[in-house]
């Protein structure tokens, strides 16, 4: 049956171990274990490219070493369940989270999960932009009413650490300037002319982004936020989404 | 009805994310240009520099990822995504690799041979078929490099795909590289392939460089075509004729103006080995 061998095949690619006999076993000029060692080599260097495509700052980070036995340990531990190269690598901050290696490294699963965000920014889907025009349309009254669909290139962080300052420190060109125990950071993913950035946040603008996302309505997330943190500027954080190109469209409640 | 590919008949390049910049600054003398598809699925900016591509060339869309043998169903979000770039690129031609990547729970993000029997035909000819009423597209499909065979084989590579072509009026996209490897690896008659091909099918050829490991021919794109390849694809022109024919390369990527000389090669040859 079709589905036996490539079952078995896939098993020699995995995990090394000889084939089974329906598999010729000698060649013009090698053996077969030669063969399932090339489709091995494939198969791990593919996934290792794939991770170092997604998270080049975990890469400059840890460096090369490090890095490689990292992302060995990481292709033993996660099958790829795409055709999609691009979707490899989604669990990586939870990995390193438990990576006995790396537990002095405190911030990696953070600056992962935000590398991640990234990378999905990067591939999001196109979507039509809402600007200050489009919401000029609702009177002033019904704000409250709001509720607010993001791009699909959106994204928040909290972290323990300040991941968006490490990311910034390890782009191209960046100076490396950063405070590795400058404590709890927000960041807003964004993706603005195709180019994906990474913004600081305040924690209470992300409190109040949290609340947006799950889909109440400008007025109670925003009530909800002051009743906490009295010093929430609706305003500006309303042009920090409309200058990240965050928004797509709303909805009125009520009218769904 | 099934579009049918209709690509230029002359040669170009595989394009590569370290090209894009140059090319659409100084748009070379080509009249189309394939990349891999996966790596413009979503939007943003790999989007972008495709759409612009296609405003000054014809496109191919080259798909790694498909698995038309596996046994597993067809991944219809990534149909969905192949499709949705179809419609907005328009491509002149869409094209996949006779090969599985996916058993068990796992996929194998790698272009893996099969067993050619009659069970499999069956099985490939019903994903070609789906693949191509999805898309509303002739698909061609790319005969493959193998480092190893399966004893219980009940028919050639080239049978297998002449008959594919013939159940599903797919294409074949001919890698005259693949044949090659094939050949020193597992002892394939290159030329007896290449007489046996159904020409009328044979859409596209792709030639690229390739790497030895311990004896085995490793179909690695990270060399210029090997002169051994030259004569083979010098034979399938004659054979066969002219098509459309790209010089892959995917690793150790060297300057545009490399791949472009080797496409005027390709060109050449066309003109001068067509009987």
């Amino acid at each position: 049956m079709l589905s036996d061998d490539l079952a078995c095949f896939a098993e020699a690619v995995v995990t090394g171990q000889p084939p089974s006999l329906l598999i010729d076993t000698e060649y013009s000029n090698y053996g077969v274990t030669v063969a399932v060692e090339v489709y091995r080599n494939n198969y791990r260097g593919n996934l290792h490219d794939a991770l170092a495509g997604a998270y080049p700052v975990i890469a400059q980070l840890v460096g090369g070493d490090f890095f490689r036995l990292l992302t060995r340990t990481y292709i033993g531990q996660h099958p790829s369940k795409s055709g999609n190269l691009h979707h490899y690598g989604a669990e990586m901050a939870d990995f390193l989270a438990a990576f006995e290696p790396a537990q002095g490294l405190a911030y990696l699963p953070d600056v992962a999960r935000l590398e991640w965000a990234c990378h999905l920014a990067y591939f999001a889907e196109d979507a039509e932009v809402m600007t200050l025009s489009d919401l000029a349309q609702i009177p002033a009254e019904r704000y409250g009413d709001l509720i607010l669909k993001f791009h699909p290139s959106c994204h928040v962080l909290y972290s323990d650490h300040p991941v968006g300052s490490i990311w910034q420190a390890h782009q191209r060109g960046a100076d490396s300037d950063f405070q590795i125990d400058s404590g709890a950071s927000c960041a807003l993913v964004s993706r603005v002319e195709d180019e994906v950035r990474v913004n600081a946040l305040l924690p209470v603008q992300a409190a109040w982004f949290a609340a947006m996302r799950e889909g109440v309505t400008l007025g109670e997330a925003t009530e909800t936020t002051i009743a906490r943190h009295p010093d929430f500027d609706l305003q500006s954080m309303l042009l920090n989404l409309f200058d990240n190109h965050s928004m797509v469209d709303f909805n009125l409640k009520g009218m769904l | 009805m099934n579009q049918p590919a209709t690509l230029p008949c002359t040669a170009s390049i595989g394009l590569r994310a370290p090209h894009y910049r140059e090319v659409l600054q100084s748009l070379p003398e080509l009249d189309w240009l394939e990349v891999h598809s996966e790596n413009f699925f979503g939007g943003g900016a790999p989007l972008r520099t495709l759409l612009r591509v296609r405003e000054q060339y014809s496109v191919s869309l080259h798909g790694v990822g498909m698995g038309l043998a596996s046994k597993k169903p067809l991944d219809q979000a990534h149909l969905s995504a192949l499709q949705r770039l179809c419609d907005k690129v328009e491509p002149a031609a869409v094209s996949e690799h006779l090969c599985w990547n996916a058993a068990g729970g796992g996929v194998i993000n790698d272009l893996l041979p099969f067993p050619y029997t009659h069970e499999a035909l069956n099985h490939v000819t019903r994903r070609v078929e789906q693949v191509q009423e999805k898309l509303g597209r002739q698909l061609l499909v790319e005969n493959l490099s193998s480092y190893l065979s399966f004893s219980h084989s009940e028919m050639s590579e080239g049978e297998f795909l002449a008959e594919l072509s013939r159940r599903t009026s797919c294409g074949i996209l001919f890698d005259v590289e693949n044949l090659y490897v094939n050949a020193r690896n597992l002892g394939v008659d290159a030329e007896d392939f290449i007489r046996a091909m159904p020409r009328d099918a044979v859409k596209e050829y792709h030639l690229a460089g390739f790497s030895e490991r311990d004896g085995c021919l490793v179909d690695t794109h990270d060399h210029a075509v090997h002169p051994a390849v030259w004569k083979l694809y010098e034979f399938a022109v004659s054979q066969i004729g002219p098509r459309p024919t790209l010089i892959e390369w995917d690793s150790d990527i060297p300057a545009l103006s490399v791949l472009l000389n080797e496409a005027e090669k390709a060109q050449r040859c066309m003109e001068l080995c067509h009987a």
